[in-house]
């Protein structure tokens, strides 16, 4: 379970939250909705690890009873996605997802492993060709394996169904939500779109400026 | 005429001109040159070349001061926005970016001169000599000194184009996908980023590594001479009074275009080579490589070159208004105007031909850039081509190239004149307007313009008074650097001046190695006084041009004041 306490973010003296609570289940997500300029990606940066030295932070912020407001984001086992997939363009897809995985599985099981992931979404075929001849709804099922591959905790999803047209956005949500169950990771969604909110949140907050 | 003619005739102009650089350079090479009766061909220009003694030597010299330097700028350069991103450290070196990128490359060199010879600074400064050591600190047999100086002038402008890849790349974003991973950041640069930007910053190495291999300025002041760099040798060919010197130095000259090309094969090759050994070590995983801590020992190394330009810059300000100042006194024992008084008529004869110059051919540049870039934006197709050509004058070996323009100057009578100057200049300073001008120039909302031109029904006038007149801070910009590229001039003023026409560049190489130290100083003092005020007005102006403009109108209007200062 992933629990933000007292979460207080401002800048310079302005307050972006205070005293904030929240809470998700193994699972679940909690999808943060509201206009443009309303502290979404603050919050998702604080979450992240991220958070400008500009901003002044205060809180805590627990994954099963783990507090990890004070790591570095590469401590914290976090699983980021993007409105764009951020596929590194020079590596092949293949390449891509073996980036993620921990360098504990050594040698040629890296590999395997990858391949049996693109195997098991019906992406073999994509192994050895570069992110650019993607379409977007493969870019975006490749981002989440190679995110879900990097073996997160708990995972922030910055608006990623933003960029693709509205069957393809169906799709490529039922699949994100369906191995986010699977893998039982507490989800932050950031989002401006209902649809989004109604087809994959838990609990939704509504923000306002 | 219409804009596509203007470019039409634009594009036509380079390439002939180009073409007659290259052909008035391997003709002769191949020993035909009628102006002095030679019109049979043969290859004795070339058996000649090759059985010159320091030929090898000269070659050597050249690879390893070219080849070192480049790939020192460029790990240093790598190193520092590595070490530094998302750090105060990286906005410093944002901002000591420009004053040492307007500096001439010319000016730099003999500050280091004076720093780091036996009687320089730095002994002065840190040892106890009583005489100046027999050491041989500059000028030295193996690059050293002019590796440095490369190094000094090539890193800041490598560290330019990195910083401007970065938004291309995302690279805040995959930072933090990798660093979500458990990467340290040095890994995801390692692994990632370096070798995404990489491919968008091949060309601007390609240009550090053809200038490393070619320079002859900087390679004069600070540079070895017995054997000299084979850029110089070549020169020096070219400078002899015995015409028959030019059939050996114009095949040094194609010899030397080879070899440059030859390195650009060898670099890609190897970048290949290593790329490829190190796609097994991307993926294997491991999230701390041991390399990551050296990333910002290395990095910091950027400080000590800031250090040597600085000390570069106060030692030809101290010895600009020494009087009298003794080996080992650290500083002079007497100080004077006296040398700006006794050269005074000299600096402004000058100061005045490099400032003439410099305005004059980077006013050109823009109103070419404008003409190109505005008919890129109506037909794209049209003008790609340009945009390959305009490396080229940047790529060529200017010591090769600029010979066989002088011959087609004297032939037609166009050399020792200041239009012929400037012509050179352009032919150098356009490729940088241009490019610094492309981005913004292409980005801007024409939307803006289309809507002056329904207002006003006057497309001349939207031009300039509102297109023009938002791009200002490009423009401004542009102009600085292009501004600063032709002061640095040393090779295209000294052959279309036919040594009738100097500048404070011309004049302060030729002087370098004179022991004049004062002049000297005061002329590269000078020399880089100019594109750092330009540099200076180029970042004021834009911001407070509107302000000023509406003050002026407000004056100028005062028995009606219009609304904006009733408001106030």
């Amino acid at each position: 379970m992933l629990i933000l306490s007292d979460v207080t973010i401002k800048l310079a003296e302005k307050f972006l939250f205070q005293n904030f609570h929240a809470s998700i289940d193994a699972g679940d997500v909690l999808c943060i909705m509201g206009p443009s300029g309303c502290g979404k990606s603050t919050l998702l940066d604080y979450l992240s690890g991220s958070l400008s030295p500009a901003f002044h932070a205060s809180g805590e912020l627990h994954l099963n009873n783990r507090e990890l407001s004070r790591l570095p984001i590469e401590k914290r086992k976090v699983g980021i996605l993007y409105q764009e997939a951020l596929l590194f363009p020079h590596l092949t897809n293949l390449e891509n997802l073996m980036f993620a995985i921990p360098d504990t599985i050594k040698g040629k099981r890296r590999q395997e492993l990858a391949l049996d992931k693109l195997a098991e979404f019906n992406l073999s075929d994509k192994a050895h060709s570069l992110p650019d001849l993607l379409s977007g709804g493969q870019k975006a099922r490749i981002a989440l394996l190679r995110t879900l591959l990097s073996e997160p905790e708990y995972l922030l999803l910055d608006e990623p169904f933003g960029k693709l047209d509205a069957t393809l956005r169906e799709s490529v949500r039922a699949f994100v939500l369906e191995q986010i169950q699977a893998a039982q990771l507490p989800t932050l969604l950031v989002t401006h779109d209902a649809d989004d909110a109604d087809a994959m949140g838990n609990k939704v907050i509504h923000l306002s400026i | 005429m219409k804009l596509q003619q203007v470019n039409f005739a634009i594009v036509a102009s380079i390439c002939a001109f180009i073409l007659i650089g290259v052909v008035g350079i391997i003709a002769p090479a191949f020993h035909y040159l009628p102006a002095i009766n030679a019109y049979t061909f043969s290859l004795t220009p070339w058996v000649t070349l090759f059985n010159t003694p320091e030929f090898v030597s000269s070659i050597t010299l050249t690879l390893v001061s070219g080849l070192a330097a480049t790939f020192i700028s460029l790990m240093l350069a790598f190193a520092a926005v590595a070490a530094f991103h998302q750090s105060w450290i990286l906005r410093f070196f944002q901002k000591s970016l420009a004053p040492i990128l307007a500096v001439p490359h010319a000016a730099i060199a003999i500050g280091l001169l004076f720093l780091l010879s036996p009687s320089g600074w730095l002994i002065r400064l840190f040892t106890t000599f009583e005489r100046p050591p027999n050491w041989i600190t500059v000028q030295d047999p193996y690059t050293l000194s002019l590796i440095l100086a490369l190094v000094i002038k090539e890193t800041p402008y490598l560290i330019f184009v990195i910083l401007a890849c970065l938004p291309q790349i995302k690279a805040n974003e995959s930072l933090n996908i990798g660093r979500s991973m458990g990467y340290h950041s040095a890994a995801i640069w390692q692994k990632i980023l370096l070798p995404a930007i990489y491919p968008l910053i091949r060309l601007p190495i390609f240009i550090v590594l053809a200038f490393s291999l070619t320079v002859v300025d900087l390679a004069l002041i600070i540079g070895p001479n017995t054997p000299s760099t084979f850029a110089v040798t070549v020169f020096r060919w070219f400078k002899d009074a015995d015409l028959n010197e030019r059939f050996v130095a114009s095949s040094g000259a194609v010899f030397l275009m080879i070899l440059v090309f030859l390195t650009f094969l060898l670099w890609e090759c190897t970048y290949r080579l290593l790329s490829h050994f190190a796609k097994k070590f991307r993926t294997q995983g491991v999230r701390h490589p041991t390399l990551s801590k050296l990333y910002p020992w290395v990095g910091s190394l950027y400080f000590l070159l800031l250090f040597f330009v600085s000390l570069a810059g106060i030692i030809l300000f101290i010895w600009s208004f020494a009087k009298r100042w003794r080996f080992p006194d650290i500083f002079p024992s007497r100080w004077s105007l006296a040398n700006i008084e006794r050269n005074g008529d000299l600096l402004l004869d000058l100061s005045g031909n490099t400032l003439f110059v410099a305005i004059v051919s980077t006013l050109l540049a823009l109103a070419i850039s404008i003409v190109v870039l505005e008919v890129k934006r109506i037909n794209t197709l049209n003008t790609t081509f340009f945009d390959r050509l305009i490396y080229l004058p940047i790529l060529l070996p200017q010591v090769g190239f600029l010979f066989g323009i002088q011959i087609f100057f004297i032939r037609i009578g166009f050399s020792g004149h200041l239009p012929a100057v400037i012509t050179l200049h352009l032919f150098y300073v356009l490729p940088y307007v241009y490019l610094t001008l492309h981005g913004a120039y292409l980005a801007y909302n024409q939307n803006y313009f289309i809507q002056a031109c329904a207002l006003t029904q006057k497309p001349i006038r939207s031009f300039f008074q509102i297109k023009l007149a938002m791009l200002k801070a490009p423009i401004f910009s542009a102009f600085a650097i292009g501004f600063s590229v032709s002061i640095a001039q040393y090779l295209p003023t000294l052959v279309a001046g036919n040594g009738l026409i100097s500048t404070l560049t011309t004049e302060a190489v030729t002087l370098a190695s004179s022991g004049e130290r004062k002049i000297v100083s005061l002329l590269a003092l000078m020399q880089s006084i100019f594109p750092l005020i330009v540099f200076i007005f180029a970042i004021w102006l834009p911001k407070v041009w509107t302000p000023i403009r509406i003050h002026l109108k407000t004056r100028l209007s005062k028995p009606f004041p219009p609304t904006l200062s009733t408001k106030k």
